[in-house]
């Protein structure tokens, strides 16, 4: 069953198109992995999905509700339920970690809110870095806290915007591990963009690979390992 | 268009340019000696070459007039003839050169470590600094140079004091001596044309360049530790300081307590009642100016809406006695009477006058903002109003401080726009300080201006203190 549903998806930056009549079906409660080269369209996907971008043309449908048409965006990306970790992770720099995860927590008292972050934190282990600044974190640490920060709304779906690509492998591995976890106990569908290949070998339960703003192949990882498509072929050979 | 105010005009250009070259090419020589060499005690040398950007520009040319009359003895000597031009050249320059090392140093430290590495590999130093830093540099030299021709061939004070005919001083007296508004008008709109289409097209080239920095973090500056570069730099630094900065000062110190303290208790009589009100109209005018140049920063970096922007520039290339006339002429009326009888009309004149800054410094601090750290909380329902108040702001604070500070020296010291438009019964500094000393002896002449000096001192080292303890609460220097 799909979560998210991208119907004749077209967009172009100036006179560059990025996506050329994109159609896209993503299962709920599932790891998609969207693989693609550098300039392919796959973070325009993400803000597409996530009403950062106004499509072209197309449609966009979340929970069979639809968001996004062409020129316009029907749901405000704060009504979406969704999370996002940006590619930079976006820390709020000048905010220590529990104010950048208490930050969008509304209509609760202090106390709550507390208890909120602190029982999001100890899911990643950071408990005792509550008072500190990002600066003062891991690459590790940091990506525990902007996934910590896109949980604390409770989303029905987290975008990923290839946040771990500055990782060491050991560190990725354990970031991963999480995600599969967190996944599993918050009922999320995770939609993850990276051009690794071998890291959405490891844990996806679908991959898109896309190209120039379109599809070439779609499936498990085991498809794309077998897939006949040429480019398909050349990028994970490499 | 006669042939008077051809000559004249040329005349003005001339001095302009003479001065904005010889600003930005100090500006280069002491922004590479300051910004790019290994020196000790950097912020000490910084500190003091950029002292006189806190002068009031009439206070230099008192104290140079002084140095002119004692060294050169003005009555007899030859120099006589042309030292008012000289005189305001080199006031001039020694006001506007610090803006330039500024400008210039600010894009010397944002040059990647990497790149003067790999051509220093490739050529010598020599290759280096003449094919890669100064093309590197190239944009801000031409802000450099077109800003400080535009407020050079605007200012009004310098001119004014040492007696020469430029255009300002020109448009000035038709308008004010004369009542000759109408020639008054025509000269202003050619000014304001000149210095429009300069800005203008100075920001269609480099629109996107950063004209000034304020705290660039994270990024390695390349700095130079050689023998001859570093000594060349003391020499060169100290020479500055010691022309630009020790030398005026101590000259208006001897002149003011030669024949004792009486000038000096006069002349601090005479300014003393009219500190709080150039205080806090400064304060008020730079308030509201760095609130809009944070809206027009916003617009025009975040939303890509410019055209805020472009009145703010317009309005900023307006020669401050032409803006002042342009004010006289849209409030002294029976509807407006009430704002035009009183304080609003010079705080709506320094607003008008020099939000502009506030938009340019605050812009480019925005405009180094990622993206996605709005949008990160764009996606989590964060209202707009709680995005700017908890977000933007605090990350551009000391860019909002700076520019505050760079406004308030601005206010404080305008004597273009408050020479046409302050109303009567009004005691402000420049303006006290510009009609006591067309008749006054050249001691109590020189007290007003050290005094005007230190009250600036003074209250520029208390809003530091004060933004100082601010920032750091807000974990701004992270």
């Amino acid at each position: 069953m799909s979560i998210i549903k991208l119907k004749n998806i077209s967009h172009w930056y100036s006179d560059n198109r990025v996506l050329d009549n994109l159609n896209l079906e993503i299962e709920k409660n599932k790891i998609t992995y969207i693989l693609g080269s550098s300039g392919s369209g796959k973070t325009t996907i993400l803000r597409l999905i996530a009403g950062l971008e106004v499509p072209d043309k197309g449609e966009i449908y979340i929970q069979n509700i639809k968001v996004s048409e062409t020129n316009k965006i029907i749901v405000t990306p704060d009504k979406r339920q969704l999370g996002y970790i940006f590619q930079d992770l976006a820390l709020w720099p000048h905010l220590t970690v529990y104010e950048n995860i208490s930050f969008s927590l509304k209509n609760m008292n202090k106390s709550e809110i507390e208890g909120e972050v602190k029982g999001i934190l100890s899911l990643f282990g950071l408990d005792d870095y509550l008072q500190k600044f990002p600066h003062q974190l891991s690459g590790g640490q940091q990506q525990m806290v902007a996934i910590a920060r896109a949980l604390a709304l409770k989303p029905k779906i987290l975008l990923m915007d290839e946040p771990l690509a500055s990782l060491d492998v050991k560190s990725k591995r354990k970031i991963l591990d999480y995600i599969v976890s967190i996944k599993e106990k918050y009922d999320l569908t995770i939609v993850y963009v990276t051009h690794d290949h071998r890291e959405a070998f490891a844990i996806a339960d679908n991959i898109v690979v896309i190209n120039e703003g379109k599809i070439q192949e779609s499936g498990t990882a085991e498809k794309i390992k077998n897939s006949t498509n040429d480019f398909v072929k050349y990028f994970i050979e490499w | 268009m006669s042939t008077d105010l051809f000559m004249l005009l040329l005349k003005s250009l001339a001095i302009s340019g003479i001065v904005a070259f010889i600003s930005t090419f100090i500006g280069i020589v002491l922004g590479f000696s300051l910004y790019k060499s290994d020196i000790k005690y950097r912020n000490v040398f910084r500190l003091l070459i950029l002292i006189p950007l806190f002068i009031s520009p009439y206070i230099l040319a008192v104290a140079w007039k002084d140095i002119s009359v004692l060294i050169f003895d003005i009555d007899t000597s030859l120099f006589k003839k042309t030292y008012s031009f000289i005189g305001m050249i080199l006031v001039h320059s020694t006001i506007y050169s610090p803006l330039s090392i500024l400008i210039i140093g600010s894009a010397l430290s944002n040059i990647s470590k990497q790149m003067e590495e790999s051509a220093l590999l490739i050529g010598g130093f020599k290759d280096m600094f003449f094919k890669i830093l100064l093309p590197l540099i190239r944009p801000s030299i031409i802000t450099s140079f077109v800003l400080i021709l535009i407020f050079s061939i605007s200012e009004f004070s310098v001119p004014a004091f040492l007696g020469i005919r430029v255009f300002t001083t020109e448009i000035f007296t038709q308008f004010s001596a004369f009542y000759n508004h109408n020639l008054a008008m025509l000269q202003s709109l050619l000014l304001i044309f000149i210095c429009v289409f300069l800005l203008v097209s100075e920001r269609k080239r480099i629109s996107n360049s950063v004209f000034l920095s304020i705290g660039t973090r994270g990024k390695e500056v390349k700095l130079y530790s050689s023998r001859k570069i570093v000594i060349f730099s003391y020499i060169i630094l100290s020479f500055t300081i010691v022309f630009t900065v020790f030398v005026p000062l101590s000259i208006l110190v001897y002149q003011s307590f030669r024949t004792g303290t009486s000038k000096f208790m006069e002349a601090l009589s005479l300014l003393l009642p009219t500190i709080s009100d150039s205080t806090l109209l400064a304060i008020l005018g730079s308030i509201i100016s760095v609130f809009i140049g944070f809206v027009a920063a916003y617009y025009s970096e975040v939303l890509n809406k410019k055209l805020m922007n472009l009145m703010l520039l317009i309005l900023f290339a307006i020669p401050s006695t032409i803006f002042g006339i342009a004010l006289i002429k849209f409030y002294n009326n029976s509807i407006l009477n009430f704002i035009y009888s009183s304080f609003g009309i010079l705080i709506i004149g320094y607003v008008g006058k020099y939000s502009f800054i506030s938009t340019k410094l605050i812009g480019n601090s925005i405009k180094q903002i990622p993206k996605s750290l709005e949008e990160a909380a764009v996606i989590q329902g964060i209202g707009f109003f709680k995005r700017i108040r908890k977000i933007i702001v605090p990350l551009v604070l000391p860019s909002i401080f700076a520019s505050f500070i760079i406004n308030f020296l601005f206010c404080f010291g305008d004597l273009g726009i408050s020479i046409m438009v302050y109303p009567p019964g009004t005691e402000i500094m420049p303006i006290k300080v510009f009609t006591i000393m067309a008749n006054a002896p050249e001691s109590l002449t020189s007290s007003m201006a050290l005094i005007v000096f230190l009250v600036t001192i003074l209250l520029i080292s208390l809003l530091f203190f004060i933004f100082k303890k601010i920032i750091a609460k807000y974990n701004v220097n992270y």
